[in-house]
């Protein structure tokens, strides 16, 4: 081998190692859509007040910690590792030396250690995130609030925890709207991701279905039955003004918005049979997309807003279909089962939530956009039904029926980490998510 | 075996022990600070409904309940009957024409009033499918009717899904008698 041939390799060598190690800097750690993934084990210390000056007192340091971990809990993807089994402490006063092989110890791949002050009505907090394989810091943030924003500030440092693991912020700051049910009254009430803040939506006590948020978060959709027959309402949120946007002959029903809020999709009658429309918001203007003597009901837009999910039961029984926005190429996209309904496609493009009849009870499943691969994703003795997504795409929120039990959970993309986010003695329907608040105006 | 220690193989060795231990190097805990306020979070909370137009919603839905109730009793003496259908088919059964025959009949000699004809389902299945279930099944008696001679114009549809079951029970008597359309006379 002449020497020259062997110079350059050496040269392609050494670059392609100094590639290497940018685009291993530059990694977003977590790839929680992999097949093998397992939680990430996260130690989150008891923030520190390290300034000997400034006491943040009531717990502050405690509860800003104790939060984050709650917040981290609630996305599935942490295990949070117990704090009686921290060996590192730290000594007040001194600079923080991070002792990484103690914490590889007891098997945390991650670190979170901050420290909290209040001073002048003001709480101003620092978090820092380690890697401890890499044995470095991830970030470092400062966060400024009220003094009693410990909520608010420990949902920040958990937003970020997420944008820096995975490239993307979670579902901290979103809302689920839900039907609750009062013998034959409904309404449509909101809950926050994080099981607080239920409110009423609506006060309409009669049949109201479907809610739907349009993704800029200033509306929601939904049917009721106020007036006697079915009507699609369209609520400005910020106003609570309510406007009547389809009051055909026959059925009236909400589907999903366009992902620029534009349009709403609906199921209308009127013209002889269950048609798909879309209706421009601010101009009314209606077009029909489907055409079908059969029923066409339950439509959800997809995330680039090229195509449309529907149910049909053109084949015989209820079956979820995909078409172009426009109304062309329709492709069936379910096989398995004879009763598969509820579509809501994730706002990652690739899949399709739904509920389907398997062994007499409605479980909720996944299907790609070609329709291979349906994975069942619930198995328990319950009826499982009205799937959908987190913004993130990391998460489904669907309600839970047994007997005469209804509860609203959430559970990982992969069927993993179910939660219980609301349940109570009325009879719960329709969880629908909320987009991310930083879209509202 | 000589050759191998030529100057090329001297310079990878030396690429290879720099990036381990530019990678220890590395392992320092370089901290770098990014101030920023911490973000006002929720959306707006929903505002409240105005309370005069929900409370007028109420009162007619009362109204509503009230006259149904009257016209019920009516009903009762001219004795229209459900229509009844199979799980997830809106189709005419043989047992549901005769019915229909007969209520046609009562139909034509009342055609003074107007006729809604309400569809209905069991609570399986999906609520949004069964609204349209319901208005199918609604539509199909509809048809039928026209066909036997009632005025299209005197008839209205409307789907109640699974929401108005005439028995609550989970039991498949109970779905049964669910899987319905109602006459009523107005």
């Amino acid at each position: 081998m002449n020497s020259r041939l062997f110079s350059a390799t050496a040269i392609v060598f050494i670059f392609l190692c100094i590639v290497w190690q940018q685009t291993a800097t530059a990694k977003v750690y977590i790839d929680i859509n992999e097949p093998g993934f397992r939680q990430f084990p996260i130690a989150v210390c008891d923030f520190e007040n390290k300034s000997t000056l400034i006491t943040a007192g009531d717990g502050v340091n405690e509860q800003i910690a104790a939060d984050v971990r709650f917040y981290l809990g609630l996305t599935g993807i942490f295990e949070l590792l117990d704090k009686n089994s921290f060996l590192d402490g730290t000594e007040p006063g001194r600079p923080e030396i991070i002792r990484f092989p103690d914490w590889s110890l007891i098997g945390a791949d991650f670190l979170l250690r901050g420290d909290a002050a209040i001073a002048d009505g003001r709480l101003t907090a620092q978090a820092r995130l380690y890697d401890i394989a890499r044995a470095r810091v991830i970030f470092q943030k400062k966060y400024n609030g009220h003094s009693g924003d410990v909520r608010q500030i420990a949902r920040a440092i958990s937003s970020d925890i997420l944008l820096a693991l995975t490239g993307d912020e979670g579902d901290f700051n979103t809302k689920i709207a839900l039907v609750i049910k009062k013998k034959n009254a409904s309404d449509i009430f909101s809950i926050n991701y994080d099981a607080t803040g239920l409110k009423p939506v609506t006060s309409h006590q009669s049949i109201v279905t479907s809610p739907r948020w349009s993704p800029d978060g200033r509306y929601l959709a939904f049917t009721s039955y106020k007036e006697g027959r079915p009507a699609v309402y369209l609520r400005h949120l910020p106003t609570g003004r309510e406007r009547k946007v389809a009051a055909f002959p026959g059925l009236n029903m909400c589907g999903s918005f366009s992902p620029d809020s534009k349009k709403l999709l609906l199921t209308l009658s009127k013209d002889g049979n269950e048609e798909i429309y879309a209706l421009d918001v601010e101009s009314m203007k209606l077009t029909r997309l489907t055409n079908n003597y059969a029923i066409d009901v339950s439509p959800a837009w997809s995330p680039d807003g090229r195509k449309i999910a529907f149910v049909s039961n053109r084949s015989g029984t209820p079956q979820i279909f995909v078409m172009d926005a426009g109304g062309d190429n329709v492709n069936r996209l379910t096989y398995e089962g004879n009763y598969n309904t509820s579509p809501s496609w994730s706002p990652r493009g690739d899949k399709i939530a739904y509920e389907g009849l398997i062994n007499r009870k409605y479980q909720i499943f996944t299907v790609d956009m070609q329709g291979n691969n349906p994975v069942q994703l619930t198995f328990d003795e319950t009826d499982n039904e009205y799937p959908s997504w987190s913004p993130s795409g990391r998460q489904i929120v669907y309600s839970s029926h047994r007997g005469a039990k209804t509860r609203i959970c959430i559970m990982n993309a992969n069927g993993q980490n179910t939660r219980i986010l609301f349940e109570g003695k009325d009879h719960l329907a329709m969880p629908s998510w909320s987009g991310r608040p930083d879209t509202v105006d | 075996m000589r050759r191998y220690f030529t100057p090329a193989v001297i310079v990878m060795v030396l690429a290879l022990s720099l990036i381990i231990f530019g990678g220890c190097a590395e392992k320092q805990a370089v901290v770098k600070d990014e101030s920023v306020q911490s973000q006002p979070a929720a959306p707006p909370a929903p505002a409240p409904a105005p309370a005069t137009d929900d409370e007028a919603a109420r009162k007619a839905q009362a109204a509503r309940e009230a006259a149904a109730k009257r016209n019920a009793a009516a009903l009762a003496a001219l004795n229209i009957q459900n229509i009844y259908f199979d799980f997830d088919k809106s189709n005419i059964r043989l047992d549901a024409r005769e019915i229909l025959k007969t209520n046609s009949e009562i139909f034509l000699k009342n055609s003074g009033s107007k006729i809604i004809i309400e569809g209905h389902c069991d609570e399986r299945g999906t609520a949004e499918y069964n609204m349209a279930l319901g208005e199918r099944r609604a539509e199909e008696a509809r048809q039928y009717l026209i066909n036997l001679g009632i005025d299209a114009s005197r008839m209205q549809t409307i789907s109640y899904g699974e929401e108005r079951p005439l028995d609550p029970s989970r039991t498949e008597e109970a779905w049964a008698i669910n899987r319905r359309a109602e006459f009523i006379l107005e």
